[in-house]
């Protein structure tokens, strides 16, 4: 039904120091009834570029096309897109009611009756029938939510766009809200881009995600592909909490070679490199093993500087015991671990990331295998 | 209230609070009371004295203190019934321009501030344009008054064009209140538009935004979102633009020129009313002021809050 | 559109099963939204020349360039034809020799000979001298009064309002108006001034005859009916100050004068400016309070400003050529203060 494509879109603003190019040579494509969540930290373009797509924000050059119509020089009030602000934006003098009606008036000419009956059924919906007749500031931030997103539905627009329509509510609120707006964008199958700076909501809610640093699209893809085979380090250490640890080494004969350590590649990696020697390696805090006795090359020995109990498990700051390179772990909420003791770190070998220093580029991703993945997607 | 005035409210209490804590000394307070009761007075004094003047009979006004009550024997309502008598009509006249070119200002400035405020266009371009229209709140009307004089009297010429109201038997000196209506109108525009844009700058834009998203035309969010929300601003303006066309004298001087002409508004009037070849009658001058000054001075304090906030805009 | 809302019967009936297949079913079996009014792709004509032209004009000044421009073009046309219009044929008059009863202006030839004359005038020397006089003192006064008011009533003092409304209440009087009060306040026998002036041994004074001190009477009176204004300025300035400087400042050990001196005051900079615009513009405009002082266009001897002088040229003398040279003056004079001011504000992006 609805595709939505941008093609090489680009957003430069004009400043007293010149220009700022704010979203640079954007191309993506969304499926019908897909949702794509877009993350970045902030500043990175990714509000802007969600802006272009309603037509709020001109487009510098490239194009944004719905079911493959050039809709650049269409304005928002004729594009059939629905959006949800972080503010929710409700209008102050109306009553839910009357904010869920309007969109409707002013867009179709269907009856006033039949009006009365969407608007009356979406409340049903999003079990907010008993506030139709009250004012916006007489709801609780939830309720506003609601009614939010209730006046995006109940128009049954082309597209869904989401600005951080979550972020003002309470954490556990917001978890619930996580669930139920997944769930009814599956339902009713609606196009959605969902731009968010909260990669929990990246990881969980998208069918797909599009990480965006500097304005630059880092990476589309699903959820899981984005989290284990990172296509550049920025990508790597965006998503994921506490973040990929990365080392900058050397590759010299075989081995690459750290501040504080040395770590021998297998043959199947070493090819990857494809001759480049600065480089940089990752791993996972969840990745690396905490072992009493070095056993293999792989193991290195450092000392616990801080341990961080998170209750189901614990985030353990680690200090090479050679060099000034600290690396993070997580280890079980149940290791009796504390501060000052030596522990052995080991990074197995089919769990690095190697990214090329320069470009940031991923040369060799972890090694998924069915086994590691099928639990990964359990 | 407004939410300015909220958080004033509140960091009056804040000050208030930290001031009873800094400073418990009396005298110091003491002190400040006094000096701000002296300022009321100097305020009020000319204010006061004008009022007990206007019923003073000639004898009490040399026997008694300008500021003095006149005493039983001497007061009189008689300078106010001559006032009245004199300004009556005047005040009739000041209503027909004063209300309609109020009207009309406000809403075009409303207008006009949406306009250069929500829809988005380039600052670059935007920015000349309300440069011009500031800029027009601060010039010296004197530097356009010849030119209106001749455009009034040479090109427009109103008076051959409403024919058919003299016919009627209306006088046609009242072609100078439609020519008020208009000058005030357009001289008026640029604080209006002021105003008001300093009122839509604080909405919300992303309500505005998803007005255009769910389909509204520009002039349909005007007309349903901006224009609905505007109630408070528009208090504002109208008692601020109320005071300034009731108050101005020059352009009542230019276009109806003379106040004897039956359309002549009552500053004109009171501007000559009082002074004869034997001297000046202060007594009636005090009560033609105070006559004429209470349309404004009932609006002053009905609606001082919506007043203060307007001047200070 | 029926189908949006078995979707939604289907959501709304939703248990934990896995029916998404029928939401993504109902999407794709077509015929949805027919009652809308959205256009289907590839049945669209041609958007025709005039909307191109439109779409190109609205990508170069910003997408609701045009359908904004219905509701600032108009009213704008008409600032611009009564000020600028105004004051571009007014600067065309004073080139003339326009005078007396003719119904228009020659503008066959045009000459600066009203500027000479008027620079060889001494009463329009005069005139200059009282409006910079009077422009300077009466908004230094007005200030100075202002802030001491605001400063005073910002102290947390009770009958706040009251106190507010009285200081202000000669602002919304007009000067028609004010300037009888004035009259009976400076009179000679019986007036207010001289009375308070005569317990201390001094007068009476004829405030209105006398011309060095009429300008200064003038002043004294703008100042009272306008620093009221100045106060409710300042008072906005103030209370937009933190709290935190005030108690940094007692924490500190500054006395009372001296936090308002170093710290407060400097923060009023911007409240100074604009209040300082205005009151400007107020003082130009003071031809209101002297023509009414007198009933007539010549103001007291001693009094004239170029405001009145302007008028009285025109109107009264029927010199209507020369009027129009020194409004060009006083224009000049506004728009000295004006110009950079709105500079000020378009830096600051108040624009």
């Amino acid at each position: 039904m609805a595709t939505l494509e941008l093609d090489s879109v680009r957003k430069t603003f004009q400043d007293d120091s010149g220009e700022i190019v704010a979203v640079d040579d954007v191309s993506t494509a969304i499926d019908d009834g897909e949702f794509l969540v877009v993350v970045g930290p902030s500043g990175c373009g990714k509000s802007t570029m969600l802006r272009m797509v309603a037509g709020l924000e001109s487009i510098t050059s490239g194009t944004v096309s719905l079911n493959n119509r050039v809709i650049n020089d269409v304005k928002s009030q004729d594009r059939d897109i629905a959006m949800v602000f972080q503010s929710y934006a409700l209008y102050p003098h109306m009553s839910v009611r009357g904010n869920m009606s309007f969109g409707l008036e002013e867009s179709t000419d269907l009856p006033d009756d039949q009006i009365a009956e969407m608007v009356s059924e979406t409340a049903e919906l999003l079990g907010i029938s008993n506030l139709l007749e009250r004012r916006p500031t007489d709801l609780s931030g939830g309720q506003q939510q609601r009614v939010a997103l209730g006046r995006a539905i109940v128009r049954d627009p082309e597209v869904f766009l989401m600005d951080e329509p979550l972020s003002n509510l309470d954490a556990k609120l917001r978890a619930q809200m996580r669930t139920e707006l997944q769930r009814l964008q599956e339902d009713l199958g609606v196009t959605t881009v969902y731009v968010t700076h909260d990669q929990t909501e990246a990881m969980t809610m998208g069918d797909r995600i599009a990480i965006l640093n500097d304005g630059r699209l880092q990476q589309v893809a699903t959820p899981l592909e984005c989290y284990h085979e990172p296509a550049n380090q920025f990508v790597a250490g965006f998503l994921g909490e506490p973040s990929m640890n990365f080392f900058d080494v050397r590759f010299e004969r075989g081995v690459l070679v750290g501040d504080a350590f040395e770590y021998p590649l297998g043959p199947e990696v070493r090819e990857a490199l494809d001759g480049t020697t600065d480089l940089v390696l990752g791993i996972r805090p969840e990745d690396i093993e905490l072992a009493e006795t070095a056993s293999n090359d792989h193991d290195f020995a450092t000392t616990v500087d801080v341990v961080e109990p998170m209750g189901d498990e614990n985030t353990v700051h680690l200090k090479f015991d050679e060099g000034v390179e600290t690396m993070i772990a997580t280890a079980d909420g149940f290791t009796r671990i504390s501060a000052g003791d030596d522990v052995v770190a080991r990074i197995p070998a089919e769990s690095i990331h190697v990214f090329d220093r320069e470009t940031g580029e991923a040369l060799r991703n972890r090694s998924l295998d069915s086994k590691t993945l099928s639990a990964a997607l359990e | 209230m407004s939410d300015a005035e909220i958080r004033r409210a509140d960091a009056t209490t804040r000050v208030a609070r930290l001031r009873r804590t800094v400073q418990q000394t009396s005298p110091g307070e003491v002190v400040l009371y006094a000096v701000l009761v002296v300022m009321a007075g100097f305020y009020l004094v000319p204010i006061e004295s004008g009022l007990v003047t206007s019923i003073k009979t000639n004898t009490a006004i040399i026997g008694t203190a300008p500021y003095a009550p006149p005493g039983a024997n001497g007061v009189t309502l008689e300078k106010w019934g001559t006032a009245i008598d004199a300004l009556l009509r005047g005040m009739g006249n000041s209503l027909l321009y004063a209300v309609p070119a109020t009207v009309i200002s406000a809403v075009l400035g409303s207008v006009t501030a949406y306009g250069l405020t929500m829809p988005t266009w380039k600052r670059a371009y935007k920015a000349p344009l309300i440069a011009l229209i500031v800029a027009g709140i601060f010039i010296p009307y004197q530097a356009v008054l010849v030119p209106l004089t001749q455009f009034w009297s040479q090109w427009v010429g109103i008076a051959q064009h409403l024919s058919f109201v003299w016919a009627l038997g209306v006088p046609d000196d009242y072609a100078g209140i439609v020519e008020l209506v208009i000058t005030h109108v357009a001289y008026g525009l640029p604080i209006c538009t002021l105003l008001f844009r300093t009122y839509y700058k604080t909405m919300s834009t992303e309500m505005i935004e998803s007005a255009r998203l769910d389909g509204a035309s520009l002039r349909r969010v005007y007309r349903r979102i901006v224009l609905p929300l505007s109630g408070p601003m528009f208090a504002v303006v109208l008692i601020y633009q109320f005071t300034q066309i009731w108050n101005d004298l020059l352009f009542t001087l230019v276009l109806v020129s003379t106040e004897s002409s039956p359309a002549a508004p009552v500053v004109l009037i009171l501007a000559g009313l009082g002074s004869s070849l034997e001297g000046q009658d202060f007594a009636l001058r005090m009560a033609g002021a105070f006559f004429a000054a209470l349309p404004t001075l009932a609006v002053y304090i009905f609606f001082g809050e919506e007043f203060a906030e307007g001047v200070s805009a | 559109m029926f189908d949006l809302y078995r979707r939604l019967s289907g959501a709304l009936g939703r248990s934990s099963g896995n029916d998404n297949a029928s939401g993504n079913e109902a999407r794709t079996d077509g015929g949805v939204v027919s009652d809308r009014s959205v256009p289907e792709p590839g049945s669209e004509s041609d958007p025709g020349p005039l909307a191109r032209v439109g779409a190109a004009v609205d990508r170069r000044l910003g997408s609701d360039f045009l359908e904004s421009s219905l509701f600032w073009l108009p009213p704008f046309l008409l600032i611009a034809l009564f000020v600028y219009g105004a004051i571009i044929w007014n600067l065309l008059i004073s080139l003339t020799d326009y005078r007396g009863f003719a119904n228009a202006p020659d503008y066959g030839n045009l000459d600066f000979e009203m500027y000479t004359r008027a620079l060889a005038d001494p009463g329009f020397i005069d005139a200059a001298v009282n409006t910079l006089i009077l422009l300077v003192a009466f908004t230094g006064a007005t200030l100075a009064v202002g802030l001491l008011l605001a400063i005073l009533i910002d102290r947390g003092i009770r009958f706040e309002n009251a106190f507010r409304t009285i200081y202000l209440l000669p602002m919304s009087l007009s000067f028609v108006v004010t300037a009888q009060f004035w009259l009976w306040m400076y009179n000679f026998n019986n007036g207010i001034v001289n009375l308070l002036l005569g317990t201390v041994g001094i007068g009476p004074i004829s405030f209105l005859g006398d011309q060095t001190i009429v300008l200064w009477a003038v002043i004294f009176a703008l100042m009272w009916q306008f620093s009221g204004y100045a106060m409710v300025v300042y008072l906005a300035g103030l209370r937009a100050i933190p709290t935190e400087h005030y108690e940094a400042a007692q924490v500190d050990g500054a006395s009372t004068l001296k936090m308002y001196w170093r710290v407060i005051i400097p923060q009023l900079k911007g409240a100074t400016i604009s209040a300082a615009v205005v009151l400007m513009v107020f003082g130009m405009k003071a031809f209101d309070f002297l023509y009414s002082l007198v009933g007539g266009y010549r103001p007291p001897n001693g009094a004239d400003i170029l405001a009145t002088k302007m008028v009285r040229e025109a109107y009264a003398n029927l010199n209507w050529a020369y009027g129009a040279a020194i409004a060009i003056v006083l224009f000049g004079m506004a728009l000295a203060v004006i110009g950079p001011y709105l500079v000020y504000e378009y830096r600051r992006n108040n624009l």
